[in-house]
């Protein structure tokens, strides 16, 4: 008990380190969500949209605007640790890593999740279409929470790499996939009037990424990490 | 350098017998198909390619675990030297099924599930070389691309459930149960000229990769932080 006590102690220890870098910076946050809106205005030039066009694309535009925007925010936590090699005082202390990766991951979901729920009244606003639907949001956090869990550990080993931030987009995208399929098919059928009971089967799917890259995180993470 | 064992010698030229033999038997033997003619053909390498393609990537996986449990350098030479071979596979799996479904479908490319996906299948893999060349010593290699191996197949079911949520239009070669219809009839002849393939390609891809297995080996002898 009192060792389970410690672990999501050092956990939320990590979360909390991330909130109050991004407070006193306020260097994550906003780039992300400019970004993720650039996006949709990009698409939105590039592809032409006509209104009716737009209802049938709303919720793989929203997955691809937060796809790209959290990739952003993943590369930045990461590198964060790299710079002043706050990574190895991390590593040094005396506990266990997988509650390291824990803590950065739920910190990216967090960032993530906001930038998200910022989006779905911008989306209503630009589409004319209510996207603040519980539903919806349950969808988006199974997703993401699947999503950057998948990019946590992916950023942990691209940093390693001489190519470091360029990298994780290679990687994770082509991984993430199956994940995003899911989460943007889930949406669209929610954002289309179905029950959220219809979609049983990408929920479950979205569930199953979420579960697995979380175990593979506890497995990996401290093997990736060691020096 | 180690003397070449004599069993691969043998399957090197069983392997060449065996490629000859089936490219009688899918010439001269099996039947020409009613309805798409004589382009079926390509068939049976397509799907022996394919085949080939997944065992290589599961040999890469289980080389990776072998590395994590044991560090001996052998097993991540049997890991790349199967996910080498094993791109290489996958991407004759799609251009042999682009031949075949420019006739059939009257088009190169659809955007078909199945289709993507050993599409981005080949993407993961390609981005497993990408993570590699980026690493300075021999043993992140091997480390992070084990990870990165056992990761990329770890989310291959993923992707295969989620195809089969989607239609999808590809020929369903071993059906089971309602999905019989979409299923084309093969004669016996065809069943053995497939059976045969493959075994050709298995036997192909264990000479390739054993032989790709020795060029690491030999790299290793010759500059140890080069292989």
């Amino acid at each position: 008990m009192k060792a389970l006590h410690n672990y999501l102690h050092v956990l939320w220890q990590v979360v909390r380190k991330d909130i109050q870098v991004e407070w006193r910076g306020r260097q994550g946050l906003p780039v992300m969500l400019v970004f993720a809106l650039m996006i949709v205005f990009l698409f939105n030039f590039a592809l032409q949209l006509s209104p009716e066009l737009q209802a049938g694309l709303t919720s793989g535009l929203l997955w691809v605007s937060l796809a790209f925007a959290s990739t952003l925010g993943l590369n930045r936590s990461i590198s964060l640790e790299r710079e002043s090699s706050a990574l190895d005082g991390l590593l040094m202390a005396p506990v266990a890593r997988s509650a390291i990766f824990f803590g950065k991951a739920l910190g990216n979901f967090g960032f993530t999740t906001l930038v998200g729920l910022l989006l779905l009244p911008l989306f209503s606003l630009f589409y004319g279409q209510n996207l603040l639907k519980p539903s919806l949001v349950l969808v988006m956090l199974l997703g993401l929470g699947a999503y950057t869990s998948l990019g946590t550990l992916l950023s942990s080993l691209s940093i390693q790499s001489r190519t470091r931030d360029i990298l994780l987009p290679v990687l994770l995208y082509p991984l993430a996939l199956p994940i995003l399929i899911a989460a943007v098919e889930a949406s669209r059928g929610v954002l289309s009037g179905q029950a959220l009971g219809d979609q049983r089967s990408w929920l479950y799917l979205l569930l199953a990424g979420l579960l697995l890259f979380n175990a593979a995180g506890l497995l990996f993470f401290e093997t990736i990490l060691e020096e | 350098m180690p003397k070449k064992p004599d069993l691969l010698i043998i399957l090197d030229i069983l392997a060449l017998i065996l490629i000859l033999t089936a490219l009688v038997v899918i010439f001269v033997f099996t039947p020409i198909e009613a309805i798409m003619g004589s382009v079926q053909k390509v068939f049976y390498f397509h799907v022996s390619s394919a085949w080939a393609g997944m065992v290589c990537f599961i040999l890469g996986a289980v080389g990776g675990t072998g590395y994590l449990l044991t560090r001996r350098i052998r097993w991540d030479w049997l890991s790349s030297a199967a996910i080498e071979v094993g791109l290489i596979f996958s991407i004759i799996a799609i251009l042999s099924g682009m031949i075949w479904a420019r006739p059939i479908w009257n088009t190169w490319w659809v955007w078909d599930p199945r289709l993507t996906t050993t599409a981005i299948m080949t993407l993961i893999y390609g981005a497993y070389f990408i993570l590699r060349t980026g690493l300075n010593t021999s043993e992140a290699r091997a480390r992070l691309g084990a990870v990165y191996a056992i990761l990329a197949v770890l989310t291959v079911p993923l992707t295969f459930f989620s195809i089969r949520l989607f239609r999808t239009i590809h020929p369903v070669v071993i059906a089971t149960g309602s999905e019989t219809g979409s299923a084309f009839s093969m004669s016996p002849r065809m069943l053995t000229a497939l059976l045969l393939s493959l075994l050709t390609f298995t036997i192909l891809l264990t000479v390739l990769v054993w032989h790709r297995y020795r060029l690491a080996q030999l790299q290793s002898e010759i500059n140890p932080e080069a292989a």
